[in-house]
């Protein structure tokens, strides 16, 4: 089990890496789509590869953090069945969801992007908009994603196999909030106040 | 019993994959996991229901370029942009200034403080679309105070976990713009059908708490002068909003009157409002004394929030930005406003950006999601089946919206608001046409639902919320010296009841008088795009309800482009037909002429052979001219 946590923990440190370098796009994407609309006003001129720039951002973002998302256990769930089970059958009900509906998912996609990319590469497709960008960069974070979520799968599999065993503690900390938002609940600024004078 | 089966495969497949979902695991994958497992069925058993199931084994490789085409959807690029506003505004503690002073404008009156948070909550709501931040803030401002000067704690707990309910019905709000991508509607209609069910919303809150006034005046006393640390000087105040609408209906009726209804309007409130703020910056710096620093106060807090909305919703109604170039300058605006307020720092910055990337991941993929189930379930006439239930139902429109309306809040209870509206609304859009339901009046109608459903217990997330701030055990109040005790959480649920009869009521309203929404379409010429694809026969599945849709054995050829059958709008987005050239907005444009090319099937990853740039359509001045 130690080399495969091992593994594990290098997936976990590649993903987050990953995930968080990828959410300075979202800064980048807010200031290109801010610019278009002032320039286009001011100017009176637009360029399409601008305009499609914002989408490749953005689908750069969610794309290649949806890794970092799931180690995070922020994939929403419809937990109102869920909350009721134990600790342990909600162990179990991941581990089987991560090798029966997740791995093939992202098995069949990684096996359906790899074509899919290439194509892109080797046809050296060009957006059909006039000025538009080269195609193959946006194409290949169909296969980038889903490859990156491939591992990722694998590792959470190793966790919570060592979850289940007893091995190690859980690595995602039970909440009362719902995961989406539990970062956005901490707005340390207010709470350290308390109630306030 | 196979052909039972393959003639049953629909009604199946929903309601197994549904029952999956409820297992707990991530909503994305197990959507997913269904839509793939049920393709390989079907294409197992489409030899015996070969009139109802259209999969074929190389259909699959469609789901590659779906999920591309969800990347480059140019609507949803807005949820990034709007939550990240939120995010950086919660930050910049705007919230909590305008409580502050608002707060003590309205706080002498008998439910002051209640009218002070609805006001808020709607400010709050107008530049950004995130419940949790507007529940958070005033929770942890206004609740303590309330409780402190003996406000009722149902109706304190209830009147701020629906006011922060508010950001998902006023424009610009995340329902909203998720709800015109699955219906295939431009964002900017669906904002300017939605001003006035939401102001009807607000006058609604603020009506309850008066009668609530009349009724039980112990229940929300007035606020002791005191309480207004600035000092008085309302009449100051009054002087200068009847100065500043005055001016407003000059601009609206002498000088602008050659424009278009929005434009003249925000042109007219811009100024006026601009002037007002000129009057009381120069009484503050010059030292004028013109007007009272109350008034002064309460304007000035007043700029932060209005000249975000105007970035926001300003620039959208004037078609200077596209709804989601108005969210990219809106955020924009809230990252230069904590900037001069000195309330940015990397470490606030970099998590602003982490919770936005991860919220937008999950979304997206529950999207993602939901398009791989909707391949197989389109492929197995899914929709037709949902559709004749729905129009199996009586009472025509009405009873249509009616059921509808029950079955999302019911939903609603138990789902979050991304959910039902990547996995029901698509459903819904086929039967709605059938019936000539103006889909835009139907998104508007199920946006008030799904705000609702934030307010429903037990899963109700602005309660949830609420419930995570306020303190649970007794505090020593501070100011009086006396022990408060703490909220139970039957109290925050019994608050929510009220609000979620008023959400009621109003959905009623919006059905029986569709006006309020349909307004939206006076501007436009008689014959618009709409009116068109009602009329073009063979479009695709919801014009010709219980015909084939097309040829056999080829799925796509509805019309749509993408290997969907037309219309639905499975795509999640309007895209492939030249909408990224700026015009992202446009309705999804049907291949027109052009019903039997498989642009869906393209096997080999090129671009949509419709991918041309849109037909030539009549002018929309909301939006930005696309560039060809």
């Amino acid at each position: 089990m130690a080399p495969l946590l091992k593994l594990s923990r290098a997936i976990d440190a590649v993903t987050a890496f990953v995930g968080r370098s990828v959410s300075w796009l979202i800064l980048v994407a807010v200031l290109v789509s801010a610019g278009n609309a002032t320039i286009r006003k001011v100017f009176d001129t637009s360029s399409n590869a601008w305009l499609e720039l914002q989408w490749y951002l953005y689908g750069t973002v969610f794309m290649l953090a949806a890794a970092y998302t799931l180690q995070r256990n922020e994939h929403v769930r419809i937990d109102i069945v869920m909350s009721n089970f134990s600790k342990k059958v909600r162990d179990w009900i991941d581990l089987l969801g991560h090798i029966f509906f997740l791995l093939p998912f992202c098995g069949i996609m990684v096996w359906l992007g790899y074509p899919f990319m290439m194509n892109a590469i080797r046809s050296g497709e060009i957006s059909v908009n006039a000025g538009g960008l080269t195609l193959w960069p946006a194409k290949a974070m169909v296969f980038l994603g889903f490859a990156l979520l491939l591992a990722q799968a694998f590792s959470e599999i190793i966790k919570r196999i060592a979850v289940i065993a007893g091995i190690i503690e859980d690595p995602n900390e039970e909440s009362d909030l719902p995961p989406a938002v539990r970062e956005m609940e901490t707005p340390a600024h207010l709470t350290e106040e308390g109630p306030k004078a | 019993m196979i052909e039972l089966i393959a003639h049953n495969l629909a009604p199946i497949m929903f309601t197994s994959v549904m029952a999956l979902l409820l297992l707990g695991y991530p909503v994305a994958f197990t959507l997913a996991a269904g839509g793939l497992v049920f393709f390989f069925v079907g294409v197992e058993l489409s030899v015996f229901a070969p009139d109802q199931i259209r999969l074929f084994p190389n259909l699959l490789q469609a789901n590659a370029n779906r999920i591309f085409d969800v990347m480059r959807n140019d609507t949803l690029l807005a949820i990034p942009f709007f939550t990240f506003m939120g995010l950086i505004l919660e930050r910049s503690r705007m919230a909590e200034d305008l409580l502050d002073t608002i707060g003590q404008l309205f706080g002498p009156i008998r439910g002051g403080l209640a009218y002070a948070v609805i006001f808020v909550g709607a400010l709050l709501g107008a530049t950004t679309g995130v419940v949790a931040a507007s529940v958070i803030a005033m929770g942890l401002i206004s609740l303590p105070i309330m409780m402190r000067y003996g406000y009722d704690r149902s109706l304190a707990t209830g009147t701020i976990a629906a006011s922060g309910t508010l950001a998902q019905i006023v424009p610009p709000s995340l329902v909203l713009i998720v709800m015109s991508d699955q219906l295939g509607r431009s964002v900017g209609d669906m904002y300017v059908g939605a001003l006035l069910p939401a102001v009807m919303i607000i006058a609604m809150y603020c009506a309850y708490i008066f009668i609530v006034t009349l009724i039980r005046p112990k229940a929300a006393p007035a606020l002791p002068a005191e309480f207004r640390t600035l000092g008085g000087g309302v009449v100051s105040l009054l002087a200068m909003i009847a100065l500043t609408v005055g001016l407003h209906y000059l601009l609206y009726h002498f000088v602008f009157d050659g424009l278009r209804y929005e434009t003249r309007f925000v042109w007219s409130a811009t100024l006026a409002t601009a002037t007002a703020l000129a009057v009381s910056l120069a009484n503050r710096y010059l030292k004028l004394g013109i007007i009272s620093r109350l008034a002064e106060q309460v304007i000035i807090v007043l700029i932060p929030p209005l000249a975000l909305i105007f970035l926001v919703l300003g620039t959208i109604f004037l078609g200077i930005a596209t709804p989601t170039e108005g969210g990219a300058m809106g955020a924009t605006g809230a990252l230069i406003l904590a900037f001069i307020k000195r309330r940015l720092n990397m470490t606030s910055l970099k998590e602003a950006l982490d919770s936005t990337t991860k919220l937008t991941s999950f979304v997206m993929f529950i999207l993602i999601g939901a398009r791989v189930f909707g391949l197989t379930f389109y492929g197995i006439n899914g929709h037709l089946w949902i559709e004749e239930l729905l129009l199996s139902l009586p009472g025509g429109e009405h009873g249509f919206l009616v059921v509808v309306t029950i079955i999302v809040f019911i939903l609603g209870c138990f789902l979050d608001f991304f959910e039902i509206a990547f996995i029901v609304v698509p459903l819904l859009v086929g039967p709605a046409e059938t019936l000539g339901i103006d889909l835009i009046w139907l998104g508007i109608i199920l946006g008030i639902n799904l705000q609702t459903s934030f307010l429903t217990p037990p899963f109700g997330f602005a309660l949830f919320y609420l419930r995570s701030i306020s303190p649970a055990k007794a505090w020593n109040d501070v100011v009086t010296g006396k022990f408060i005790e703490g909220i139970r959480t039957t109290e925050i649920y019994k608050g929510a009841l009220p609000f979620i009869v008023i959400q009621f009521l109003a959905i009623m309203i919006v059905i029986f008088y569709p006006r309020l929404v349909t307004h939206y379409k006076d501007d436009e010429k008689p014959m618009n795009l709409e009116d068109v694809q009602i009329q073009l026969p063979g479009m695709g599945a919801p014009t010709a309800p219980g015909a084939p849709s097309g040829l056999p054995g080829l799925p796509g050829q509805g019309g749509g482009g993408l290997g969907l059958p037309g219309g639905l709008n499975l795509n999640g987005a309007p895209s492939g037909l030249g909408d990224q050239s700026g015009g992202g907005q446009q309705p999804a444009q049907p291949s027109l002429g052009l019903p039997g090319l498989p642009g869906g099937l393209n096997l080999n990853g090129s671009p949509p052979p419709t991918g041309e740039p849109a037909p030539a359509e009549e002018p929309d001045l909301s939006q930005p001219p696309p560039i060809q």
